[in-house]
């Protein structure tokens, strides 16, 4: 048997090839040519969000965000505790300092900004100025999450990072009203499906890391956490006598979710298996949603599904070919 | 092609950040000992926590620029907390109680309240934030708001006392037994309002 010695040159250059094809690889997986169906979901989808929580907090808006002395515990302490991350992160604060130079008191600045969310939900809804509406909306929410920082919960974290994503995407979609008034250029398939990606791997990380932490508490394997987070105050839809009923079923359903969520970034990828899960994501966020009263968080998790994974892929040799005849 | 390169560094370096949030998340909650894992595990998570916060810049002084540039990026994107919700366990609720105590001798137990379903989520949030180690600086401050919202409803209050506890529900057995949450003070504060805080 001869067995063949290669010069470290080669194997230099060997290595180096490889590395390209990776690169490549990682190219093509990126930017994956993509219409903007799944723009057009999500723009509507977190335009009924953003509509949605701005009229959930009406009643409260002022009460959650004014200064101390006059709301439930003042922005002041959220706001220290944001400016101690770093002063750079907006607040109402900055609102409201803002006002005082134009004379407005700090319950019109409050007001104004409720209005500016509530109008950018729904511009985002019709498709109306969609990248300033999604800039605005992105921005005013940063601010209320930021300023009731203390207040703040799971659904917040989700808006911003949806709306951060959508701000940046290339936005106005076919389907917009933007789009249908000012009839712009077709947006790059490959940018519509580099967005597409980041949403679906930020997913893939979210569901990984719940479903892990999931797995390494006790209650999730004996149905002990379902029955507590179902039981316990403000989130409880379902009355306890009723559950108990099911108690057998609160074990399964406890290690289903566990695994559901951990092996997401595997399965949702897979073309034979991605119905299944999203079905059972979806299903989840679904009861989460009625069984929790948690609405915003459930929507939120809903759309960004949704708009990841449910809307057909683009049919992409066809769209290579438009993109090339576009550039010829 | 350099529009894709870009894309790419960026895409690479949020997924980064990303991994080391919820990294650091999940090794603190082994550090703390509240997971499954062998207590042998908790110094190695300990660790291993550092590292992850060390690549968010947070073993910098506060004042540091990269410290500040990393933490507002991560906050702009909403991904500065790991997203480890309900896990490993389902936090204990808390409970804030007020005792109102009037001129002529009469108690009335109150809590702080909001008018929406959406704002009770919010405040139940805070209420669960509250005996947190990193808002005991703040705590007595927050009870202090919390309290004296409710004060400037019952402005003929002389004194108001807050305690703050969890309740622990029952589980199923117990609860099929007929047993009912119990509630376990934690910590109270007595407040009086000056003379001239009541006009």
């Amino acid at each position: 048997m001869q067995s063949v010695v290669k010069s470290p040159e080669s194997q230099i250059s060997a290595g180096l090839s490889l590395l390209q094809k990776c690169w490549q690889h990682f190219l093509g997986f990126l930017f994956q040519p993509e219409n903007d169906t799944w723009l057009a979901v999500l723009r509507i989808g977190l335009g009924l969000q953003v509509a949605v929580y701005a009229l959930f907090l009406r009643s409260d808006w002022h009460y959650l965000f004014a200064s101390s002395g006059k709301g439930l515990v003042g922005r002041e302490v959220g706001e220290a505790i944001t400016s101690f991350d770093s002063p750079l992160i907006p607040t109402f604060g900055w609102l409201v300092a803002l006002g005082r130079n134009f004379n407005m008191s700090e319950e019109t600045v409050l007001t104004v900004g409720w209005v500016c969310l509530l109008s950018a939900g729904l511009f985002l809804l019709l498709g109306l100025l969609c990248r300033p509406a999604a800039i605005a909306a992105w921005f005013v929410h940063l601010c209320a999450a930021e300023s009731g920082g203390l207040l703040a919960y799971g659904a917040d974290v989700f808006m911003t990072t949806a709306l951060f994503y959508l701000m940046l995407s290339p936005l106005p979609d076919r389907y917009s009203f933007d789009q249908w008034v000012t009839k712009t250029k077709r947006r790059n398939p490959q940018l519509l499906g580099f967005w597409r990606r980041v949403l679906q791997v930020h997913l893939c990380f979210v569901y990984f890391i719940g479903g892990l932490a999931k797995c390494l508490g006790s209650g999730w394997w004996d149905g002990s956490n379902l029955w507590r987070s179902l039981i316990r105050p403000p989130f409880t839809v379902v009355p306890p006598d009723l559950l108990v009923r099911f108690k057998y079923a609160l074990p399964v359903l406890g290690i289903a979710i566990c695994l559901l969520e951990v092996s997401y970034p595997i399965f949702i990828w897979i073309k034979k298996t991605r119905f299944v899960w999203l079905v059972c994501i979806l299903a989840m966020h679904a009861a989460i949603g009625l069984l929790m009263g948690l609405y915003l968080f459930a929507l939120v998790m809903i759309v960004m599904n949704i708009a990841a994974f449910a809307v057909p892929s683009a049919n992409t040799t066809a769209l290579r070919r438009s993109t090339s005849s576009d550039r010829q | 092609m350099s529009w894709k390169r870009i894309h790419a560094a960026w895409f690479g370096i949020h997924f980064f950040l990303i991994a080391a949030v919820c990294l650091a998340g999940v090794f603190w909650l082994i550090a703390q000992g509240s997971t499954i894992l062998p207590s042998a595990c908790n110094e190695y998570a300990r660790k291993a926590e550092l590292a992850a916060t060390w690549c968010l810049g947070k073993e910098a002084g506060a004042s540091n620029p990269l410290r500040r540039g990393i933490a507002t990026y991560l906050h702009a994107a909403g991904i500065q907390a790991g997203y480890s919700f309900f896990a490993p366990n389902v936090p204990t609720q808390h409970r804030l109680t007020l005792e109102l105590f009037y001129d002529d001798g009469r108690v009335e137990y109150e809590s702080p309240r909001v008018r929406s379903k959406g704002a009770a989520l919010r405040l139940e949030s805070l209420l669960d934030r509250l005996p947190d180690q990193r808002y005991e600086p703040v705590r007595e401050t927050l009870v202090k708001m919390l309290a004296f919202s409710v004060w400037r409803e019952h402005p003929d209050v002389k004194k108001l006392r807050a305690t703050f506890g969890s309740v622990n529900p029952p589980d199923i057995i117990e609860f099929e037994q007929g047993k009912t949450e119990t509630f376990q003070p934690m910590f109270s504060f007595d407040f009086s309002l000056r003379e001239e805080q009541r006009h």
